[in-house]
């Protein structure tokens, strides 16, 4: 075989290789899509053509019916009310739970890398154990505690709920990112008369960008996506929305609306999808400070 | 301005003691250099100093004033870091500001400070740049221009010219003499790089293990080192140590070593008294490259002429340094620049015995 | 004086979280645990029974079952997770063109809620509208995919529908990987002669132990704790065909007043899990203190 032959097999070869990573890589694309589109497609769709099958193809009598049906006025738990009171109610036992788990998982942070005492090892090691227990092992206690104190199928109960614990992650977070950044700084800022909070608040806060946004993505995520502790604690007045859209999908009573399920899903997808299309690399960061530890 | 006295300090982290008796005083307007090896306590000693670690016991004033528990901002001291430590998210401005800002000192008063103090160090052009933007030099002025601006009785310097290159190094290092100079102030400067040590300070202070070895003048310690450490570790190459017997000899005595043919060489002493009673017993003896050359010194006194083999030769410009076989030892020697040995040849060298020093074989200690 | 106030602020500062975690955390794993220990039926009672919920729920059928999905679904789970993820990372890693854009494709499931991706792998894998039908519309008469309506197949679906949530994450933490090892070593291994697959298998695959170790502590913590995907998917069923310790948990204590087998039952997650984070946070934090 002359090299000429050799080197233009190998060229095909490679070529070859590539030509089938690419389709492999455009079918698990295509794998990972699929259900999203099946969702979105069968949303925009009349009942009677979805019952018809055809679950692949486009509708051919465009709707919104079910998008207007599933918001308002679709039959969830006892009141045709759709899924938006649902959807504030998330917002509301979101918006709280995060931005206080941030701010003292940020605290936290600070503290355990810059003001560090004896067994501050243990309190991180503690805190960060907490975040990897099964929550069914919490929840007759907190539902107990919770009734104690009046919480109970209230909203601020789940902020309670959930800030306690995102606080493990968060303080994760900040941890990690604090103690790669530089103490003379801080040793500079004390020589210069800033004491613990002010050190906090002009010199290391303003650094912190990045993480806190990697923070809020992932516990915006992680809260808004809960389910457990929301079929457990919530009541009428505080059902997030991942109940909601379970209660909607799952009822047994009447015809399944399947077009008003699927538009439902999307709905209540909807927030943590737009936070990862906008921050995508932030999510990814975030994924990986929580899981690759350290 | 003030001086600085230190008197038997003692620190220690948990069980492990890093600093041993510290006994130092340092005048007003003095240069202290605290030079040493990694993990000899040096940085600890400086945090102390600042009021950023405590002491365990022991006294430290400055001026007349004991600082022992006072908070860094309390003590009227600066620090220059090793990272410059500049505020990432403020100006330059905001950095030479920040601490009249806390005490609470008004806007106006800080803008006439901070642009003085940014005109001496010609970084005014810098001003509303963040420290991202700036070079290490830059950077490493606005870190003394924030310390400056404090008016501080005594600057700290942590080896903050470790993290620049070579040609910027001595840059630096010269415009930190010069500030000296033109503010008179106290400084207590931290380092391992003895060519700086020895350039900037008036005092320096040689430490290893948490203890002071040698706390005297650049010239002292170069030419008269307490020990066999501060002789090897300053003085670029270092000093070369060598094994001999000492022999009487006439009126005085002589310091033999052996080649590897069982031939002695011999070296005169110079007159040092204690070595009459290591007659006959092992010391090591301290000769500086520089005091083995090629120079024609004729008939100087305690110089003598020896043969040697020349084995690596390194010319580096304005002097050329060899490194020779004599006896069984090899050492090394200065010659002129325009020398031109090869390796391999045999060659007579000048040994100047004047600036020789001896040391004890075990205690390591100096014989005078 | 202000050297005193400096010590104490930081643990002030601290000690709200930590009470928290103390007690909400600690304290009710503690008092979930003294549960376990009573026969509480309904309402927590003080009878203490010892260890006899223990033993009556490895007596039980519904237990057995829980756990045997449980390692059916986990090993499948860990598993085809694993090489998914590995073989997307590693064709993502060839300087292909798309990657911009396949990455957040292959990634986009991890922000959803599992009840999200139940409800639509459930409509998917319903015999009547989804897969099957299709596949019979498309003239694939005798096609039969009701495994989820199966008892002996259900379980497999909770299976795919997982892997379909969190093999992109896995890639990100593949990729993430194979773009922390230097690239000098792959042109090393090309001087020594090695071709492509090899330089993976004897190299490269090796020096991303870590990042195995992380997915399969990941994977299986999230096995373990699976609950809303199954609600959303199969409800435990059909019958109890995919039921979990997750499920079984909650429906034994809230729903059949069996509050007792209930804790029991978190207490063996729990332990399930800490036997597992335990060892590995440990010799995480104990290399990063030596480093």
């Amino acid at each position: 075989m002359n090299p000429m032959t050799i080197k233009n097999n190998k060229h095909n070869a490679i070529k070859l290789s590539r030509i089938i990573m690419y389709v492999v890589l455009i079918l698990f694309a295509f794998y990972y899509l699929l259900p999203l589109y099946v969702m979105l497609v069968n949303s925009l769709k009349p009942l009677d053509e979805i019952r018809g099958g055809g679950m692949l193809y486009l509708p051919s009598l465009w709707t919104l019916e079910p998008w207007k049906s599933a918001w308002s006025t679709a039959q969830i738990g006892v009141d045709p009310s759709g899924l938006k009171p649902y959807f504030w109610n998330s917002i509301s036992m979101v918006v709280p739970a995060v931005f206080l788990s941030t701010l003292l998982g940020s605290l936290n942070g600070y503290v355990l890398t810059k003001w560090q005492f004896r067994g501050h090892g243990i309190v991180f090691g503690l805190l960060l154990l907490s975040c990897f227990i099964p929550f069914q092992i919490v929840l007759i206690p907190m539902a107990r505690v919770l009734g104690i104190f009046g919480l109970a199928g209230t909203t601020s109960g789940l902020v309670l709920v959930h800030l306690v614990y995102g606080l493990g992650f968060t303080t994760l977070f900040f941890r990690n990112y604090y103690a790669a950044f530089p103490t003379e700084i801080i040793k500079a800022a004390q020589i210069d008369g800033a004491g613990f909070f002010r050190i906090f608040w002009r010199v290391l806060l303003p650094s912190s960008g990045p993480i806190i946004v990697v923070t809020i993505i992932w516990q915006f995520t992680n809260i808004w996506n809960d389910f457990l502790f929301g079929a457990s604690f919530a009541d009428f007045d505080s059902i997030p929305m991942t109940v909601a859209l379970n209660n909607l999908v799952n009822s047994s009573t009447g015809v399944k609306e399947y077009n008003v399920h699927f538009a439902g899903a999307i709905l209540a997808a909807l927030p943590t999808l737009v936070v990862y299309i906008v921050s995508g690399r932030y999510f990814v960061r975030g994924l990986m400070a929580g899981a690759v530890k350290g | 301005m003030a001086s600085l006295t230190i008197n038997d300090l003692h620190k220690s982290f948990g069980s492990v003691e890093v600093l041993k008796g510290i006994n130092l005083h340092i005048e007003d307007g003095g240069f202290l250099v605290l030079v040493g090896p990694s993990g000899c306590g040096k940085s600890t000693l400086l945090n102390i100093i600042a009021g950023l670690e405590e002491i365990t016991s022991g006294e430290i004033q400055i001026g007349d004033n004991s600082v022992a528990g006072l908070h860094p901002s309390k003590r009227n001291i600066a620090m220059v870091f090793q990272s410059y430590a500049l505020y990432p998210n403020m100006t330059v401005s905001q950095n030479i500001g920040f601490g009249m800002e806390m005490k609470g000192v008004e806007k106006s008063v800080r803008a006439t400070s901070i642009n003085k103090v940014a005109e001496t160090l010609q970084i005014s052009e810098l001003l509303d740049r963040k420290p991202g933007q700036l070079s290490g030099g830059q950077r490493q002025r606005v870190a003394m221009g924030r310390a400056i601006v404090r008016e501080p009785e005594v600057f700290l310097f942590d080896e903050p010219l470790s993290n620049l290159d070579a040609k910027l190094r001595i840059d630096m290092r010269t415009e930190i003499k010069r500030l000296h100079q033109r503010l008179d102030s106290t400084i207590i400067y931290v380092t391992h790089d003895q060519v700086e040590a020895m350039t900037l300070a008036t005092k320096i202070a040689v430490l290893k293990d948490g203890c002071i070895q040698q706390f005297d003048t650049p010239y002292e310690i170069y030419n008269n080192p307490n020990n066999m450490f501060v002789a090897n570790f300053m003085g670029a190459p270092a000093m070369n140590l060598i094994e001999g017997k000492i022999v009487k000899s006439k009126n005085s005595f002589e310091f033999e070593m052996k080649d590897n043919k069982g031939n002695v060489v011999s070296l005169p002493t110079s007159g040092i008294k204690s070595l009459k009673n290591y007659v006959d017993k092992i010391v090591i003896l301290g000769i500086r490259p520089e005091s083995i050359n090629d120079l024609d010194l004729g008939s100087k006194k305690d110089s003598v002429v020896r043969k040697v083999i020349i084995d690596v030769v390194e010319p580096a410009g304005s002097d050329t340094f060899a490194v020779v076989e004599l006896g069984e030892k090899q050492i090394i020697s200065r010659l002129n620049g325009n020398s031109r040995v090869s390796a391999g040849e045999e060659v007579d060298l000048t040994f100047d015995l004047s600036q020789a020093v001896f040391f004890d074989i075990q205690s390591e200690e100096r014989i005078r | 004086m202000k050297n005193y106030l400096q010590l104490w602020v930081p643990k002030i500062v601290l000690a709200p979280s930590f009470a928290l975690i103390l007690v909400f955390v600690y304290g009710f794993i503690i008092y979930t645990g003294y549960l376990s220990l009573t026969d509480s039926r309904m309402l927590p009672t003080h009878e203490f029974m010892g260890w006899g919920n223990y033993s009556k729920l490895f007596g039980l059928r519904h237990w057995k079952i829980a756990v045997n999905n449980l390692a059916i679904f986990g090993i499948l789970y860990i598993v085809i997770c694993t090489a998914i993820g590995l073989l997307l990372a590693i064709f993502l890693d060839q300087k292909i063109r798309a990657e911009g854009l396949l990455r957040p494709i292959f990634l986009y499931p991890m922000a959803l809620s599992f009840i999200v991706t139940g409800t639509a792998w459930k409509w998917f894998l319903d015999p009547g509208i989804g897969l099957e039908s299709i596949m019979h519309e498309w003239g694939w008469e005798s096609f039969e995919f009701d495994w989820i309506k199966n008892r002996s197949f259900a379980i497999y679906t909770v299976v795919m529908a997982a892997v379909w949530q969190s093999s992109g994450f896995v890639m990100a933490m593949f990729l993430a990987g194979l773009r922390g090892i230097d690239g000098e070593i792959m042109k090393a291994a090309q001087i020594d002669g090695a071709s492509g697959f090899r330089i993976y298998k004897r190299i490269i695959i090796p020096m991303l132990r870590p990042a195995f170790l992380s997915a399969f502590v990941i994977l299986a913590h999230l096995a373990i704790k699976a609950y809303d995907l199954v609600i959303a998917l199969t409800n435990g069923g059909p019958g109890r065909s995919t039921e979990l310790p997750a499920t079984f948990m909650y429906s034994y204590t809230f729903e059949r007043n069996q509050m007792g087998l209930g804790a029991t039952s978190a207490i063996i997650m729990l332990i399930m899990i800490f036997s597992i984070i335990i060892p590995y946070l440990y010799s995480e934090l104990r290399s990063e203190n030596q480093s």
